[in-house]
């Protein structure tokens, strides 16, 4: 009996319980379906994506002239968008950075002289903004509305013929003064303006859009307002998104169905008389319940990125760090396991055992988060959660997720679920004996 | 090839296999043959290792205890109690079990092929076990056994709940298996079956053997003397007599005088009047 021999039949073993799961329905049902409607029920009620289709963005208006609040007050106007005004950069800044908006516009000082001058400088006011790197989707639809909303900004002015000979005298008035323009560039720019006055007065005529004017090929390349993106690295602070919360709470769900499952797949292959086949193949019984084991920790980490992966694609969990997300579930699978391989053989009667182990689940399911979060529990439950694995995979899960933990602040859960499946292995073990006996 | 010495097994109070000792040939079918509870699964689960016995010893010519893995290789075992996985099918079934024996690749698919078809579940090979007929369920049962083409096979009720074609099905797989050289141990409740199959039987009662040997040897030994049943003007006699034809002859020949007769039959020994002579008539379990 070669170590390959054993390793094949250890697989076929793996993948037998696999199939059987998923081809128990109710089973199946309880372990990837529930908990996806779970989750998403939960993040309903939570509040799901409070702002939903809309995108949070702060504004800060320092200057306080006629053209900047008629800026902002057309980007209040924009759909798809919520502008919250904040009171100064640093304000703006912290929010970003809070993730309770995607990014902060601010209209500097200076922002109305510089859209005057646009003509005499050449470019437009510089307006910083500030985003979180990652909300690229989100930020990028921004930018191209905010140079959208500039270019109607322009317009308008320029539909106000007033503003727009004001405009022009003073780009006049710069380009008489100034003593680095020579002669001929003078004339230039002096039969310019004299067009673009000429220009305004006949977009003004009605039925003229303007906009459409300004906007086109004859502008390309061109301006009115310099965006400057600067990226603000998001501290995360809290979830920004009911589903951050619920997805964790339908993970707990999915891992108890795997557990519940695989708890009762000896006492059902000993029920069903198919331990007698494994036991009297030439595969040792370390080799049955290492299947078992494989079997179980396939399931656990497929029902977690399959929620994972659903509500990341559709409902706005970010996963800033996919690879410490592995690391979160491969060790909530190993602890689960553990749990399995204790419970699968702690009662060893058919029926008897499948039952008690649910019951243990259920319960620690429930003390860990499964269906109120830990962090909305009475001061109470606090200390009795932290006794349910389920906490720990919880708080990998969040911290890999919605609380950015670094991998210092991963290491507790991390080290916790390291122990319940080391324990799990240890005490499922000398126990083991006793249940694969008939 | 299998040799069992002086095995002991009970469970609590109840004594399951009380010192018994067997020898099983090279190349033989031996039936185990006994009432219910008379410790004939219990016999076989410690042949194939998966009961540990109390006390005695379990043989494999020239293999050893069926304690580990090179040794359980030249067993195939088809349980009492079905054991197959209802939510696999029987090409699934088949093709795990091969599996847990090394089996792979090529050579597994040709086994679990040649498997069905021996015990005719090709056309069904692809749908769950589950939901097979309880003779398909049993004949899919013993492929099992014999996916990892072992010398040695044991059948605990291979016939157990099946209809008749069924059990042509099994008893002909059986003899084939016989006939290529295998080594068989069946049990079971039906003596004709024994009768056709076996070239040795063994009569088990409460954990003990009571007798071993050919079919005739047991009647000749065991089974009592033939009776004659003679019918005349719608009554029966019956006369046991160690000479039937003799009986019968001068039954005959004092016929004439008194009532025709109208039928005459021969009662033989059988293996069921040596199971019957030797395990009693009262109800068991
Ligand atoms: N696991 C067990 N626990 C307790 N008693 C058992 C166990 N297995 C068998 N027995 C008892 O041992 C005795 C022999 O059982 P066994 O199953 O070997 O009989 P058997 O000859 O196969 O009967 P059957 O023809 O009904 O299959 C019976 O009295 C049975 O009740
Ligand atoms: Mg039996």
């Amino acid at each position: 009996m070669g170590a390959f021999t054993g390793i094949r039949a250890m697989w076929a073993i793996a993948w037998t319980d696999v199939r059987l799961l998923l081809r128990d329905r109710a089973a199946a049902f309880f372990t990837f379906v529930f908990p996806i409607i779970f989750a998403i029920f939960f993040g309903l009620v939570f509040g799901g994506d409070a702002k939903k289709g809309k995108i949070e963005i702060a504004v800060v208006q320092i200057d306080q002239g006629s053209l900047a609040s008629e800026f902002v007050a057309s980007l209040r106007k924009m759909d798809g968008f919520n502008f919250t005004p904040v009171a100064s950069e640093a304000d703006g800044e912290r929010i970003v950075r809070e993730g309770k908006a995607s990014a902060c516009i601010i209209i500097p000082d200076g922002f109305d002289r510089g859209l005057e001058n646009i003509f005499a400088t050449g470019k437009g006011p510089e307006v910083p903004v500030l985003v979180d790197p990652s909300k690229a989707g989100e930020t990028g639809l921004l930018q191209g509305r905010l140079m959208e909303q500039s270019f109607a900004m322009m317009a308008k002015s320029i539909t106000q013929p007033d503003r727009m000979k004001k405009q022009l005298q003073q780009a006049r008035d710069t380009i008489a003064k100034s003593k680095d323009v020579d002669l001929s560039r003078k004339l230039m720019f002096g039969t310019l303006f004299q067009n673009i006055e000429t220009f305004v007065n006949d977009a003004n005529k009605p039925g003229e859009d303007g906009k459409a004017v300004i906007g086109g090929d004859a502008l390309s390349g061109f301006s009115p307002m310099q965006f400057e993106v600067k990226d603000i690295r998001k501290q995360r602070t809290g979830p920004t998104n009911a589903y951050e919360v619920s997805l964790p709470q339908g993970i707990v769900w999915g891992l108890m169905g795997c557990v519940t499952a695989f708890v009762s797949t000896l006492a059902r292959d000993r029920q069903r008389g198919t331990l007698v086949r494994l036991r009297s193949a030439p595969v040792t019984r370390w080799q049955i319940v290492g299947g078992k084991a494989i079997a179980g920790f396939v399931s656990c980490m497929l029902v977690q990125w399959l929620l994972i992966g659903i509500f990341a694609a559709f409902f706005g969990v970010r996963v800033p760090n996919p690879p410490m997300l592995m690391v979160a579930t491969v060790f909530s699978a190993c602890a689960f396991v553990g749990v399995m391989m204790f419970l699968a053989v702690i009662g060893r009667s058919g029926e008897g055992s499948a039952g008690f182990g649910r019951s243990v689940i259920l319960i620690m399911a429930l003390i860990g988060g499964g269906t109120l979060p830990v962090f909305f529990m009475p001061a109470f439950m606090k200390p009795v959660s932290m006794a349910s694995p389920f906490k720990w995979s919880v708080d990998a899960i969040e911290g890999a997720t919605w609380r950015g933990y670094d991998s210092q602040q991963m290491f507790l859960p991390l080290a916790v679920l390291a122990g319940v499946a080391i324990g799990g292995f240890v005490l499922g073990s000398m126990m083991f004996r006793r249940a694969m006996r008939e | 090839m299998l040799r069992l010495t002086n095995l002991r097994k009970s469970y609590g109070n109840i004594v399951a296999v009380d010192g018994l000792s067997l020898e099983v040939r090279r190349g033989e079918v031996f039936g185990l043959l006994g009432p219910n509870g008379a410790g004939k699964s219990t016999t076989i689960g410690m042949s194939v290792g998966l009961i540990t016995p109390d006390s005695g010893t379990v043989e494999i010519e020239g293999a050893g205890a069926p304690t580990t893995d090179s040794v359980r290789k030249h067993i195939g075992i088809a349980p009492q109690a079905l054991a197959i996985y209802d939510d696999l099918s029987g090409k699934e079934n088949l093709s795990l079990f091969g599996r847990l024996y090394g089996l792979g690749g090529r050579e597994l698919k040709d086994r679990v092929h040649r498997g069905l078809d021996l015990v005719g579940l090709l056309p069904r090979s692809r749908d769950r076990a589950g939901g097979y007929s309880g003779g398909m369920k049993r004949r899919l049962n013993l492929a099992a056994a014999l996916i990892h083409e072992p010398p040695l096979l044991l059948l605990d009720e291979p016939t157990a709940g099946v209809d008749p074609q069924s059990r042509n099905n099994i008893l002909d797989t059986v003899r084939d298996l016989a006939k290529a050289g295998k080594t068989i141990i069946y049990t079971t409740h039906y003596m004709e079956e024994a009768q056709k199959l076996c070239d040795r039987v063994g009569i088990i009662d409460k954990g003990k053997l009571l007798c071993v040997g050919t079919v005739d040897e047991l009647v000749r030994a065991y089974g009592g003397k033939s009776a004659v049943r003679i019918e005349r003007g719608g009554k029966h006699e019956r006369v046991e007599t160690d000479a039937p034809v003799r009986e019968i002859s001068r039954v005959l020949a004092h016929a004439e005088a008194g009532e025709p007769v109208t039928g005459v039959h021969i009662d033989q020994p059988n293996l069921e009047s040596v199971f019957l002579g030797l395990t009693g008539r009262s109800l068991r379990d």
